[in-house]
């Protein structure tokens, strides 16, 4: 009885989280235009997704800034975390601050001084400082992610590549990188996915004329939702479940991982 | 003054971290083909000394040179030396070839040149057949093996090693002492080896090199270290001693524990303080009436070549190792040989460290 309970009470919980997705889904299969009545099944809402030009491009400036942006941040945090773990324990510890702060301000804050920062500096909003804002939000996830990575590492190892005649650049390639591989590619699939998933942020640093998938949703949704948008976020759904599945999966198991 | 057989030369090497002295005034010199090691408790400065000359630390001050040329500042990746770390460090993404092949791939060696000599360091180190084995798969014993591998390949003038076994059992670490001392001097190579140990020290070394708090007390052969002992520290550390102070009386006659004893040093002038040092297996059992002093047997131990007993004289307790056991409680004469009764300046310090102390320096 008290197992029944449990499970039930776990049931609900699961039922209220995932209701509005599913509702979401189903009715993205709707053939009928009204949202209140099932008019049977029908893929034509995916179908007129992929014709209307509007979404096609933001979809384009959403997946090249997520590539883009994944793939700076992960340059540009592995080379921190580097740093960082080389640093002697007090400047490591301002760093690992700085690091952590970003992270747990709000978005609106991030958006909103990045969006000062743009005009005060004269800088035109659109595709450009949406991609910068992205690298700079997503870096500290980086280097959060490959810094475990480092302190793993037997701490000779480095040492022993340049005592056999590797230079230092030499040791990065061939034994540093090799050896902290699996946490950078999880922090490229972790920018990936945060930089996929970002609105708010976006909304503040781009143009009117730059939009990408979740700035064009808003925008369309004030206007009213066309059953296409519920088609376009089934899909994105997916795809950032299949990411996440894969980001938890190398998280929870490292052997796996390599 | 360089001579030209000095391979490496430390001139007054200090090093500071925070205005905190590591080393004080290190000299030494070390000869092509000898086994040198560098032996002191934790903490005494004798890793910092490796890697100084394995080029990952700089020295504070001080000149080091190789072969009469001042290497203080080149890097690691310029010096003709290689380094057994502690605990190996190979690189887990490579397997057994690759490891010992990583240098040489390095050095732009012909790919048919790295084949023949990575399998004749294989088959040196005993591990013919390993090559494709992935270096997680090995046990302690073969790492160790794998990491020497590495290192030799690229002949090197000077091996140096950080307590390379100090991670293997008992039985493996006196296997491969022994096997360490056979490479070295198949392949006329130079060791510079530290370590705690100072068994493994009188072992294998041709020179050991005794330092304490980031200087160097004695320099001399595993015999003299040990006969001859340059002060009560070195004895204690080096083999087990009864350490007592003393009163020179006059040359060649020495006080301590309530009698007196004739001995062989001189010089020391009339009734001046000494530290007097005797090896628990240098004193007699006799009976006790012909002893030079008496004493109750307090305690007995089996160790199992000798027994070790605790003698109480009523002024000193000595440790006596003999063949012999004495019954607990009775009543024994001791006597000692005078070229056997050390005497030493005393020492400005006062407490002595104990032997073994502590873990490795580097243990965090």
């Amino acid at each position: 009885m008290r197992k029944l309970v449990k499970r039930g009470y776990l049931a609900l919980i699961l039922l209220f989280l995932y209701i509005p997705i599913i509702v979401l889904i189903l009715q993205s299969f709707n053939a009928g235009k009204s949202r209140a009545k099932w008019e049977g099944f029908s893929l034509q809402w995916y179908s007129e997704l992929f014709k209307d030009q509007a979404i096609m491009k933001a979809l384009y400036v959403t997946l090249s800034i997520a590539v883009i942006a994944a793939i700076a941040a992960t340059v540009l945090g592995t080379l921190a975390a580097i740093g960082i773990h080389a640093m002697r324990k007090r400047p490591q510890a301002v760093m690992m601050t700085m690091t952590n702060l970003p992270m747990t301000m709000p978005d609106i804050v991030t958006g909103i001084s990045l969006m000062i920062l743009f005009t005060f500096s004269k800088i035109e909003r659109g595709y450009i400082t949406m991609l910068l804002a992205h690298i700079t939000f997503n870096t500290p996830y980086v280097i959060l992610s490959v810094l475990p990575k480092l302190k793993q590492m037997n701490k000779h190892t480095y040492e022993a590549a340049l005592d056999l005649g590797a230079s230092p650049s030499y040791a990065l390639v061939h034994v540093i990188l090799p050896e902290i591989s699996p946490g950078v590619i999880t922090g490229l699939l972790l920018a990936f996915t945060l930089s996929l998933d970002d609105f708010v942020i976006s909304y503040f640093t781009t143009s009117p004329m730059v939009q990408n998938l979740s700035t064009l949703i808003y925008s369309k949704a004030r206007i009213g939702i066309e059953p296409t948008l519920n088609a376009l976020s089934a899909l994105m759904f997916l795809a950032l479940l299949v990411l996440l599945l894969i980001v938890n999966r190398r998280a929870s198991n490292p052997a796996k991982a390599r | 003054m360089v001579e030209k057989e000095h391979l490496i030369d430390l001139q007054h090497i200090c090093k500071e971290y925070d205005d905190t002295a590591v080393l004080t005034d290190i000299n030494l010199y070390i000869r092509k083909k000898e086994f040198v090691t560098l032996l002191g408790p934790s903490g005494c400065g004798k890793t910092t000394t490796l890697r100084i000359i394995g080029g990952f630390e700089y020295p504070t001050s001080g000149t080091l040179l190789f072969e009469g040329k001042d290497i203080g500042a080149l890097p690691p990746y310029k010096r003709k030396v290689n380094t057994i770390f502690q605990k190996y460090a190979l690189f887990p993404h490579l397997n057994v070839f690759d490891n010992i092949a990583f240098g040489q791939k390095i050095a732009k060696v012909p790919t048919k040149e790295i084949n023949i000599r990575v399998e004749k360091m294989l088959e040196l180190v005993n591990l013919r057949g390993y090559g494709k084995r992935s270096v997680d798969q090995l046990s302690g014993g073969q790492q160790q093996r794998v990491a020497i591998a590495r290192a030799l390949v690229n002949e090197p003038q000077v091996l140096l090693l950080d307590e390379p076994l100090g991670a293997l059992d008992l039985k493996l670490r006196k296997d491969m002492q022994l096997e360490l001392k056979r490479m070295q001097q198949a392949l006329g190579i130079t060791f510079l080896y530290v370590t705690h140990d100072q068994e493994e020290a009188l072992t294998m070394s041709d020179t050991v090199v005794v330092m304490s708090d980031g200087r160097i007390l004695q320099i001399g052969d595993p015999k003299s270290v040990y006969d001859e002992p340059a002060n009560a520290f070195v004895a204690d550390f080096i083999g087990e001693s009864n350490i007592m102070r003393g009163m020179m009386l006059q040359d060649e006659l020495v006080r301590f524990s309530g009698a007196n004893f004739p001995c062989v040093d001189a010089g020391f002038g009339e009734n001046q303080p000494v530290d007097v040092v005797v090896r628990p297996e240098d004193i007699m059992i006799v009976g006790n009436d012909i002893g030079q002093i008496t004493g109750i047997v307090q305690s007995v131990l089996f160790k199992g070549v000798h027994y070790e007993m605790m003698i109480d004289t009523g002024e000193t307790i000595f440790k006596v190792h003999s063949t012999v056991m004495q019954a607990q409680g009775s009543n024994v004469g001791l006597s000692i040989v005078p070229y056997n009764i050390h005497i030493m300046k005393p020492m400005l310090r006062p407490v002595l460290p104990s032997e073994g102390e502590g873990e490795e320096e580097e243990a965090l």
